[in-house]
């Protein structure tokens, strides 16, 4: 799906040449020291950075570099961002709607919500205003926005960075509740026991190039990986 | 006795225009006889004096003076023998006109001119004049009686009397005046020698002045004429462009300049705090105000130091201003950093309480400076464009504040400081920056650098209250257009944005100047909406 | 992320009113209406009806900036623009309709030495198309602006500041006198409105009137919108365009839409001022006046479209007061409000008055 990706900043160049392919109902998870390139991936694909070359596909006709970020979420590419992206002036529920997306009619909003309250576990909770919620739960009610829209590729952006234990198993449970044959998840994450506990692959980034793709118990023992993350 | 005279004349002018040294002394007895003549007499030692004039010695054209002075104040008797010149008309007797000695002039004929023969008299009079007047006013007196007629007048007399001309002024005149005659002498070798001689000083008087030709008869009957004309006029044509270009250019540098010392403040301000500082034009005017204040006090203080005002008052001023925006700093703006819109509101607040307390205090009229002579005058430097001191002491100003922000900001502490906080304010205020104390001497160099920019205007603009708001909206789109918090991006928008205005302003005038401009920098937008420097950024 | 990108966005600390719980504007929209009653059964002295109608054209231009910038983050500091375009085509109207019934041409055509009007007044004697050209016109300019800034995602101070530009461009450009439309001296002495003669108290009452109905009526529409779904977009918008953008809203066209009302609302103002006032001049596109306007919605309080009204009416009120009673110190009076405004009460006079205890929704929200 992405295709020979190249994207710089000024002279620095944060992804080098960087191929992947995420199938439909696969976990995929992205990782990578700092500066490797993961976020920078993210905003390639959901249309906040426009890359030097290279195409981002989805399916088979849709090159998403081509498109603008509304037409990629029209799409059905969702993105949970790194910081918990909530409009801290509406109410949960509001959130949610907004959530939906401008393609859901508004007849079948209240009944997905209701779902989707349920999912993340914030039903009681719908009336606040979602600047007065916890660090968690605003994680908790960002999923539930980007999963609203009944995204096909979810694209998650550290989902449980400064979460608690507790919290980080909610959100995996949470996240592998999610996988559908149609839907293609895309994760990044620097904790290795979440990303052991959702991915089906990963694929690991250093230094704007691919090291490694394929089953984390490979990664583990991949001497380049190795080198990467605990060498120097 | 007059033809040989005359014969002498016109072959001492030959022998003159081989040998320019040669002066021959004028036949003193023979001019006096002539002068005691019949009408047609008079008017030709008039004329053979002024033909010869360009070559006679001084003491000569006393003589010849005095005896034309007297001649035509009816002070010249004239017994069979010489003549004598009286006290005053109808005097008893007189001096000898050629002995001096004391003779009744009893008996004795006392010419009177008539119209014609005053006229020739008088121009030899204002040649005498022109040649040996005591002072300028005499000279310059001289010249106009010899305008009138300044067709008879020989090309050599002219030149004499401007290279003897001390007065620069009325040297000018002269040469003109040369110019000019030569131009509509009725020889055709003089008039292209002109041609090619009023070429070779191009201006925009010139090219008038040879444009004006076109119409003469001459030039559709004369084809050598024509030909030395047509490229006189072309090459005077082609300098008048290249010099007025560069007027353009340098006209589009100071500006650009002022632009730049406006704006290079507010882009330290912008690029560190993302506040938009609406007051920097009220800084700009304490700035001016600062260096009146200096003025003022040289003039109470120190009289004999007053034209040094303007350098003592760089430092007051940016001190003066930097302590100003401190203040600020730290009783508003701290507050509102994470609400740039509001500080945006509080900075117009700061310039009305400002504008309005000068206007209260000082009073809204327009300040009187002094003009030391290193920012009055220029030096003319080709064709039409002149090099006027004050606009290169703003373009100098502006360069050396560049290279001192650029000091401040690449060799110190606080440049380390500033840019630091300016990239990453977060990761600066981790490592233990105290972002804070950076913020308020960063506003205080930005609001400093509108003081300076505030001595650079003095001798350019008229200094009042209100002459804050006519640079805001300008030096704003400077820093839309030049990207935040480069100062390099700054410099090259207000370079273009000067630029563009001079360069448009005479084709289409000023505020269609300033629409193109907007347009401009707005289509600009499109393409770069980071501005020109900015480095792209991630989110 | 950089410190300046980051604070380039638009402040996330204002409140909103919401929706059509807000009993402050129900309580304004009742006043406005119990105002233009009073006028009708018992009118006071015409110089008070025209100071009412004035304010009332006042706090509509400022509604119209607070429905930007409030709830959708973009502080305009242009709006005297759109203000001024329906200021114009009004002031036209009103002397092409004088031209129509007297035949007189007005002063500063004759002093242009023209005999007829230009032809591009043609048609401007009849009022329908009058108020639809200067709200197509306020509405097309700002579409044009809008689309170029909000495209290029131009926004926050930057958006202000090239704003300001515009609004000061259009000063310079009405300055001369060679456009038509007045040159430096504006247009003034308009003799008639719809056929009875300028000044007499029934036309004063009538137009205080229309601004008071007109503003009862904005206020009753906006708090619809804002509180609609398409409100709720705009706060989230404001709060964080990005996000909203990825979840496959284009906000460009939100932005556009609900900017080009603002325009149109403004240039609604403007039509209902300049009668009032008698004259419209190039002074009305002075960039400070637009700054103005959003101090009014500062200092009524930012978010709110209530505040908006309380604040132009206050601080114009005040303004008719003191710039007749002490002219020297109304600007003091003016900077030491702002600076009391955006250092101590960041939600405006609101904060201060209290009116109602604070709602739950805002608890939370910085």
């Amino acid at each position: 799906m992405v295709d020979a990706l190249t994207v710089a900043f000024g002279r620095f160049t944060a992804l080098d040449s960087v191929s992947l392919a995420v199938d439909p109902g696969e976990v995929r998870a992205v990782i990578g020291p700092n500066g490797a390139g993961k976020t920078t991936l993210l905003d390639v694909i959901s249309g906040l950075t426009k890359p030097v070359s290279g195409r981002v596909m989805l399916g088979d006709r849709i090159d998403l570099t081509q498109c603008s970020e509304a037409a990629i979420a029209r799409a059905g590419v969702r993105r949970k961002f790194q910081k918990p992206s909530v409009f801290p002036a509406l109410t949960v529920r509001e959130n949610l709607e907004i959530g939906c997306g401008p393609a859901v009619p508004g007849r079948a909003r209240p009944a997905r919500i209701a779902a989707i309250l349920g999912e993340i576990g914030l039903g009681p909770r719908a009336r606040v205003p979602a600047g007065s919620l916890a660090h968690g739960e605003k994680q908790w009610l960002e999923i539930g926005m980007v999963l609203a829209a009944e995204p096909a590729l979810l694209l998650l952006d550290e989902p449980v960075a400064g979460l608690s234990d507790a919290e980080t198993a909610h959100t995996a449970a949470l996240i592998r509740a999610l996988r559908r044959p149609d839907r293609a998840i895309l994760v990044i994450e620097h904790d290795m026991g979440f990303v052991e506990a959702v991915a089906d692959r990963v694929t690991v980034l250093h230094e704007g190039r691919t090291l490694y793709e394929g089953s984390m118990a490979g990664a583990r023992g991949d001497a380049q990986v190795i080198e990467v993350f605990l060498g120097r | 006795m007059g033809e040989p005279l005359r014969a002498l004349l016109a072959l001492c002018c030959l022998a003159l225009l081989a040998v320019p040294a040669c002066a021959a002394p004028l036949d003193r007895a023979a001019f006096a006889t002539e002068l005691c003549g019949d009408g047609a007499a008079q008017v030709r030692a008039a004329e053979g004096l002024v033909q010869a004039g360009g070559d006679l010695p001084a003491d000569d054209l006393t003589f010849a003076g005095r005896l034309l002075a007297a001649l035509a104040e009816r002070r010249l008797s004239c017994p069979a023998d010489g003549a004598l010149l009286l006290d005053r008309p109808g005097a008893p007797e007189g001096h000898d006109a050629l002995t001096g000695a004391l003779r009744p002039a009893a008996e004795a004929r006392a010419p009177v001119l008539g119209l014609r023969q005053r006229a020739a008299v008088e121009t030899a009079r204002g040649t005498v004049a022109l040649l040996t007047g005591p002072d300028p006013a005499a000279r310059a007196a001289g010249l106009a009686v010899v305008e009138r007629r300044i067709a008879t007048v020989p090309a050599a007399l002219l030149d004499r009397a401007r290279d003897a001309e001390t007065d620069a002024a009325l040297r000018g005149t002269i040469a003109g005046l040369a110019q000019a005659a030569a131009l509509s002498s009725p020889d055709p070798a003089r008039r292209r020698a002109a041609i090619a001689a009023v070429a070779a000083a191009p201006s925009g008087t010139a090219q008038a002045r040879l444009t004006a030709l076109k119409s003469d008869p001459a030039y559709a009957a004369d084809p050598a004429f024509r030909a030395a004309l047509d490229a006189g006029l072309s090459q005077v044509r082609r300098a008048v462009a290249v010099g007025d270009g560069l007027a353009v250019l340098y006209n589009g540098l100071s500006v650009a300049s002022i632009l730049f010392m406006a704006a290079a403040g507010l882009a330290i301000i912008f690029g560190l705090m993302g506040v938009i500082n609406l007051a920097q034009g009220e800084f700009i005017m304490l700035g001016a105000y600062a260096t009146y204040g200096v003025q003022e006090a040289f003039r109470r203080l120190a009289p004999g130091l007053l034209d040094l005002y303007l350098v003592a008052a760089i430092p007051v001023a940016f001190a003066t201003v930097a302590l100003v925006g401190i203040v600020v700093e730290a009783l508003i703006l701290r507050h509102l950093y994470r609400r740039p819109l509001m500080s945006l509101l509080a900075t117009w607040a700061v310039s009305l309480f400002l504008v309005n307390l000068v206007r209260v205090t000082v009073g809204t009229q327009n300040l009187q400076f002094v003009m030391p002579a290193y920012v009055s005058g220029g030096v003319p430097l080709y064709a039409d464009f002149v090099v006027t001191w004050n606009r290169l002491f703003a373009i100098a100003f502006a360069a050396a504040t560049l290279v001192l922000t650029l000091l401040i900001l690449r060799r110190t502490p606080l440049g380390l400081d500033i840019r630091a906080v300016t990239q990453n304010r977060d990761m600066a205020a981790c490592l233990g920056l105290p972002t804070r104390r950076v913020d308020r001497l960063a506003f205080g160099l930005g609001s400093g650098l509108a003081g300076l920019a505030g001595v650079a205007l003095c001798p350019i603009y008229s200094v009042n209250p209100s002459m804050g708001s006519g640079f805001i909206v300008d030096s704003f789109m400077v820093v839309v257009l030049g990207g935040v918090g480069s100062l390099l991006g700054t410099l090259v928008a207000a370079l273009g944005v000067g630029g563009a205005n001079v360069l448009i302003e005479p084709i289409s005038g000023a505020v269609a100047a300033k629409v193109i401009v907007l347009v401009g920098i707005i289509l600009f937008l499109q393409r770069r909406p980071e501005g020109l420097f900015a480095a792209r950024r991630r989110r | 992320m950089s410190g300046a990108v980051q604070t380039d966005r638009a402040p996330t600390s204002g409140p909103a009113g919401r929706g059509v719980r807000d009993p402050l504007v129900t309580g304004l929209v009742g006043l406005c209406l119990a105002a233009a009653a009073g006028l009708v059964v018992a009118p006071p002295a015409p110089y008070l009806v025209n100071a009412l109608g004035q304010l009332a054209a006042f706090a509509i231009l400022a509604v119209s900036l607070d429905l930007v910038w409030g709830y959708l983050g973009i502080l305009s500091l242009g709006h005297g623009l759109f203000f001024a375009i329906g200021g114009y085509v009004c002031a036209m109207h009103l002397l092409a309709h004088g031209v129509a019934v007297t035949g007189v041409l007005p002063d500063f055509v004759q002093f242009m030495g023209w005999t007829s009007l230009p032809a591009y007044w043609t048609g401007l004697d009849h009022a329908p198309y009058a108020l639809v050209l200067a709200l197509a016109l306020a509405g097309l300019v700002a579409f044009v602006f809008g689309l170029a800034s909000f495209r290029s995602r131009v926004n926050g101070v930057y958006f202000s500041i090239i704003s300001q530009a515009l609004v000061y461009v259009a000063m310079l450009l009405m300055y001369r006198n060679d456009t038509g439309l007045g040159g430096n001296n504006g247009m003034t002495g308009f003799p008639l409105l719809f056929g009875w003669p300028m000044g007499s108290p029934g036309v004063v009452t009538g137009l205080a009137v229309a601004a008071l109905l007109t503003l009862a009526a904005i206020l009753a529409g906006t708090r619809r919108l804002v509180g609609s779904a398409v409100g709720r977009r705009m706060l989230a918008c404001r709060d964080d365009e990005t996000r909203l953008r990825t979840l496959g809203y284009s906000t460009t066209r939100l932005k556009l839409g609900i900017w080009c009302l603002s325009a149109m609302i403004a240039a609604l103002a403007g039509i209902l001022y300049v009668p009032q006032v008698g004259i419209i001049n190039p002074r009305v596109l002075a960039p400070d006046l637009s700054i103005e306007i959003a101090v009014w919605v500062a200092i009524g309080g930012l978010g709110r479209l209530g505040g908006a009204v309380i604040g132009a009416v206050l601080v114009n009120g005040l303004k008719f007061w003191l710039s007749a009673a002490m002219p020297e110190a109304w600007p003091f009076i003016l900077s030491g409000l702002v600076l009391l405004v955006v250092l101590v009460l960041p939600n405006g006079l609101l904060d201060l008055v209290a009116l109602r205890p604070r709602p739950t929704w805002l608890r939370g929200a910085r």
